[in-house]
């Protein structure tokens, strides 16, 4: 994404905070809806847009964890691990998606690239548990260790969302 | 159904309320109608502070008391910032309201607006929100095109709008001055306090913070008055309280119950569906997890703030995870230290390090590779890292820790001369309803 493009999202809100650097999270949020990651040209982008400098701009994009950094696969499915998921059947969901989708027990990037499982902190679906949310989708649930292949099977089989929001 | 005594419409009304004219239909913004324009600002801060109304946020602070800090100075830029950061583990009220009733939480923060004399109000809400965060970009706009909102309010002098701002997956965001960093376009990093926001905030401007079910109390205060919201349960800490009921209970949900006059035990075997046939409670984290675990003989405490204090733990956030005899302490237990390891946003030292090692130690314990002398090492580590950082976020992290160790330590005992801890069987969702 360039300079350009992040102006015409923010140009519009600028008014709305006394000061620009409030503007970075919205810039990268959106930045990243292109290719539901960052590159070192997004950062300079949203940098420029902003009137910071692209290693401040990743300086905080750096502690959010639904800013990736690196590339990620087409959708990221988001698995609820926190105490009442847990309680209720999340490590066995957790255990069965990763071994569906061959990455290691702390989750990663299916082979064909298509989905990348993580453990979430609480998703405050707790009266849903166990829960997954998959990019910025509203969050569903109850699933069984089924139920969330199906679910993973069929956000493989979708086309891409034309906007990334993580 | 409708609920008695419920002071958020949508429950009142028994349906979602997402529509301005459902809203209004419902009694909703008869307080602005009552209160912008028509009543002294500080005579509208004053019934908040008769009502009573306690922060609903975790902390419990009046909120009336708090709006008071801000300085009168008018030529100050003041901000409202509603934290509707919920990321508090089996915490979900705040989700309920804005799903189902964004206008109310609108409508509470012009009154809140108005009354300390704000420029703009900002709602701070949790990235993963983004379903909820559309709703209120909804009501919102209804709201300016209604007149609620933007200049001259109801053709008052007072002009107020809100933006909403998403978040980007940081726990610590819901702490309030790591959601001012953040908002201010920093890592969410905890400030050192004072300055308080009321004093500091927003931009270094006055700042009142409030939950979004704290804000969301305003317009009934104000419309049915202070003295019927003060006269609801115990006199010091009146009002109701929505609590999140997760984890081995039969019907998970939100529950709203008047403050004292609801038991535990009534909250999760009448209004939560109760356990499974066969179980009994465990272990209760009432307010969220980051409070002293609760055991079986604590079921008959009323819940309120004052009555949980006595009985060793927090109202918290009201959020409620049950867990029965079924389920494993320590290893929930390890579950909660891994969140806050995970969470604890690093600029603190003990913090940083000590979720660390509480993870690490528990961690072995259910491996079984835990030593005896493991036990007084967690122990020892409790008083290195409480009190010894910018936040609350650490003593969170410790009081589940400290307290289930306290409660249930031959569980621990247990698990280190045992060989560890196999993995219970989870409530299966088959069970659920």
């Amino acid at each position: 994404m360039n300079a350009d493009q992040v102006r015409a999202h923010i140009d519009p809100i600028r008014h709305e905070y006394a000061e620009a650097r409030s503007l970075i999270l919205p810039a990268l949020k959106f930045a990243q809806t292109e290719k539901g990651h960052l590159t070192r040209e997004d950062l300079e982008a949203v940098g420029e847009a902003t009137g910071f400098s692209a290693a401040y701009v990743e300086s905080v994009a750096s502690f959010y964890d639904r800013l990736y950094l690196a590339p990620t696969g087409a959708r990221v499915v988001s698995v609820c691990v926190t105490l009442s998921c847990m309680l209720r059947g999340a490590d066995e969901v957790w255990d069965h998606l990763c071994e569906r989708e061959g990455v290691s027990h702390h989750g990663g990037t299916s082979e064909d690239g298509r989905i990348t499982i993580q453990e979430a902190q609480c998703l405050g679906y707790c009266d849903r548990a166990p829960c997954i949310q998959a990019d910025a989708e509203e969050t569903k649930g109850p699933f069984t260790p089924g139920s969330a292949a199906a679910f993973v099977d069929a956000l493989r089989a979708a086309p891409d969302p034309h906007e990334f929001w993580r | 159904m409708p609920i008695l005594n419920s002071v958020y419409r949508h429950r009142e009304a028994g349906h979602v309320l997402t529509e301005l004219v459902a809203y209004r239909a419902a009694g909703g913004f008869a307080a602005i109608e009552q209160s912008i324009g028509e009543m002294e600002p500080d005579d509208l801060l004053y019934v908040f502070h008769r009502s009573g109304l306690r922060g609903r946020g975790g902390a419990g602070f009046p909120m009336g008391r708090k709006a008071s800090f801000l300085p009168k100075d008018a030529k100050l830029a003041k901000y409202v910032v509603c934290n509707a950061d919920e990321s508090e583990p089996g915490t979900f009220k705040d989700r309920e309201i804005i799903e189902m009733n964004p206008f109310q939480l609108i409508e509470g923060m012009v009154l809140a607006g108005y009354a300390i004399g704000a420029d703009r109000g900002y709602i701070y809400i949790r990235g993963e929100y983004e379903h909820q965060a559309r709703v209120l970009d909804a009501a919102l706009i209804a709201a300016r095109e209604a007149g609620f909102l933007g200049d001259n309010i109801l053709r008052s002098d007072f002009s107020y709008d809100i933006t909403l701002y998403r978040g980007a997956g940081a726990y610590i965001c819901g702490e309030e001055t790591g959601l001012l960093e953040s908002l201010e376009g920093k890592r969410g990093q905890p400030r050192l306090k004072p300055p308080f926001p009321a004093v500091a905030g927003l931009y270094s401007s006055p700042t009142l913070i409030n939950n979004v079910e704290t804000l969301s109390a305003l317009p009934p205060i104000v419309t049915q008055g202070a003295d019927w919201y003060a006269a609801l349960g115990p006199e010091k800490s009146p009002g109701t309280k929505i609590f999140s009921v997760s984890g081995h209970v039969q019907r998970p949900g939100n529950y709203e119950v008047v403050l004292g006059e609801t038991t535990l035990r009534e909250l999760i075997y009448e209004h939560a569906g109760g356990l499974r046939e066969g179980h009994q409670v465990k272990a209760v984290w009432v307010g969220g997890s980051s409070v002293p675990v609760l055991g079986a003989m604590h079921l008959d405490t009323p819940l309120d703030y004052e009555s949980l204090n006595a009985a060793g733990t927090f109202l918290g956030s009201g959020g409620c995870i049950v867990m029965d005899d079924s389920g494993c302490i320590v290893r929930a237990t390890l579950r909660l230290a891994s969140f806050y390891r995970h969470e604890s946003c690093g600029k603190c030292t003990p913090c940083r390090e000590g979720t660390n090692w509480m993870e690490r130690i528990l961690q072995r314990m259910v491996d079984g590779e835990g030593r005896m002398e493991d036990l007084e090492l967690l122990e020892s580590l409790f008083g290195r890292i409480s009190g010894k950082v910018l936040c609350a976020l650490a003593d969170g992290a410790v009081a589940p820790v400290a307290s289930a160790i306290k409660m249930f330590r031959e569980d621990f005992v247990a698990a280190v001369t045992d060989g560890g801890t196999p993995r219970p069987a989870p409530m299966s969702v088959v069970e659920v309803r």
